[in-house]
């Protein structure tokens, strides 16, 4: 392990084929398998407004958008099933048979069109930034090459979500308040999706998977995100939130992880269904899937 | 061009039929068997309502309408129901993959005929938005095709799919029945035969293709057909103007 951790502090990049610590195998194939589980969940998720998005172009914009995060799951799942862990299929069998992890807000059910908009600006943004600093220092060369694409694609997600939240913002009092219940149901589960304060030893950022603590990338998005929301008129649903003039900095106060801790027991608010209704469509979908595998005459 | 009554609706028929087909395709993003059909069918229902604008936008042009969004989504959910002109294959509620499958090959059969019957168009724009569709057509078929290549090889498969065919056959009677305007679009120089005349050929690719006969009825009597809706429409244009219909004055 030394060397190899020497090889990765020279800037050492691991392909596939080459030898590797087991621990380091298992914990990029993990971090990679939630990856592409959550961009999965996060597809389904959207799905459910994607009939209802107003407007026809509008419909094509939306629907290539969830077309791009399931492309991901799908790229992601390929590397992952390449480090001969687990196939395509047994990942998938994991996340419906309620096994598989993935991020906390995507246990949430969006309510309302404002929550699919709230989505793409806020949890996009926040996907974005953690996927970025994945792929800033990545040792693990597949994951970097893929990563290269998805973030060059989420970062028109991104901009497609200010875009309508711009339109939200400047049109009706309905409009408003539909989106500000939305950023009052998805502003603490987009802050948490970088999880806790990163631990000391944290062997992902050790071994050049990670590049930046937890705390650094959140803090980064609360300082961007709270004056973008408040220069919009909307509130932030957090009561101690304050800005302080001396260190020139937002503080949103003590975050309640709680609820992310529920997301990872799968008892998030819509786990149960998200989950259950995905286990329904692969089981009602299975004959396909083995006759494609056996396409011999019976 | 000003358009004709006749003309104006023999379009419409097939603006909401890609509009409603799109629609239904995008329902299987996610929830297809695999992921790689996850993808396929979201890209043909891109297609599908890419051509759907296309068509609106034509109609607009010819009834002297600039074709902003606003008045593309107008026509397209804004009209009374009895003023849709789509059949009801395109209305036809989504149960399993089977008639997804199905209806995939049949419409898009269909759909491929339909804008060779564009290519010569005397109407503006037409001609070249036929020469497009077609080129995505022909993958869209391919994709169909590569699945029944294999599937109905298999005995589970064959009989769902056969069972999903006989079950669509009303419903593709009524995609290939005389169109409300079609003999006008026809004159003019808009269309170049009526799309019914096609029946005869698409019973035999969906005999070549399934391996079963079936009988379309495609008579002159089915000329009434688009203009009532069936009873999956409602709901499904609900669905669609669920936001639409939150705040008719808003923007989005």
């Amino acid at each position: 392990m030394e060397s190899f951790e020497a090889f990765l502090d020279d800037g050492g990049i691991v392909e596939v084929d080459d030898d590797m610590p087991d621990r380091y195998r298992r914990a990029v194939f993990s971090f990679i398998e939630m990856h592409a589980n959550s961009e999965l969940m996060g597809g389904l998720t959207e799905r459910d407004w994607i009939p209802k998005t107003p407007g026809l172009r509008h419909k094509m914009a939306v629907l290539a958008k969830t077309q791009d995060e399931i492309g991901h799951g799908h790229l992601l799942y390929m590397i992952a099933a390449d480090m001969g862990i687990k196939t395509r299929e047994e990942m998938l069998e994991d996340l419906f048979a309620g096994r598989g992890r993935f991020h906390n807000v995507f246990h949430y059910r969006a309510e309302t069109w404002g929550d699919q908009v709230a989505i793409a600006f806020l949890v996009d943004a926040a996907a974005l930034a953690s996927q970025q600093a994945v792929f800033k220092n990545c040792s693990y060369g597949p994951y970097k090459r893929i990563l290269k694409r998805i973030i060059s694609e989420e970062g028109f997600h991104m901009r497609l979500g200010e875009d309508r939240m711009m339109r939200i913002a400047e049109g009706t009092e309905r409009q408003r308040r539909m989106f500000q219940d939305s950023v009052d149901r998805w502003f603490w589960p987009s802050l948490q999706l970088f999880g806790p304060d990163s631990r000391p030893d944290d062997e992902l950022l050790r071994w050049y998977i990670k590049s930046e603590r937890n705390e650094v990338l959140r803090d980064r998005w609360v300082q961007k995100f709270v004056p973008l929301l408040i220069g919009y008129g909307f509130t932030i649903p957090a009561p101690d939130l304050r800005y302080d003039e001396n260190e020139r900095r937002w503080d949103v106060g003590p975050i309640d992880w709680e609820p992310l801790e529920r997301t990872l027991r799968q008892g998030g608010p819509d786990s149960a269904r998200r989950i259950g209704e995905a286990a329904e469509n692969w089981q009602r979908t299975a004959w396909v899937r083995r006759a494609l595998a056996d396409p011999v005459p019976r | 061009m000003r358009l004709t009554a006749g003309t104006r609706s023999y379009l419409l028929a097939f603006a909401d039929d890609e509009h409603l087909m799109g629609q239904q395709h995008t329902e299987w993003i996610g929830v297809a068997p695999f992921l790689e059909e996850d993808l396929a069918f979201s890209s043909i229902g891109q297609d599908e309502l890419g051509h759907a604008a296309m068509l609106y936008e034509v109609i607009l042009d010819a009834d002297g309408v600039s074709p902003s969004d606003t008045a593309i989504d107008a026509l397209a959910y804004r009209r009374s129901a009895a003023d849709y002109r789509s059949c009801r294959l395109v209305e036809y509620r989504n149960g399993d993959w089977a008639t997804a499958l199905v209806r995939h090959w049949v419409y898009d059969t269909v759909e491929q005929a339909r804008w060779g019957l564009l290519e010569n168009s005397t109407m503006s724009g037409l001609a070249g938005l036929a020469a497009h569709a077609t080129r995505e057509e022909s993958f869209h078929r391919l994709h169909a095709n590569t699945l029944l290549d294999v599937l109905l090889q298999d005995g589970e498969a064959r009989e769902r799919i056969l069972s999903a065919l006989h079950r669509l056959e009303t419903q593709i009677s009524g995609l290939i029945a005389p169109i409300p305007g079609e003999n006008e679009a026809v004159s003019a120089g808009v269309a170049k035969e009526r799309l019914c005349d096609f029946a005869p050929e698409l019973e035999a690719a969906i005999g070549t293709r399934f391996g079963v006969c079936i009988r379309l009825d495609a008579g002159e009597a089915d000329a009434e057909f688009r203009l009532a809706r069936s009873e999956d429409f409602g709901p499904l244009m609900a669905r669609m103007r669920e936001v639409l219909d939150f705040d008719p004055a808003a923007t989005w």
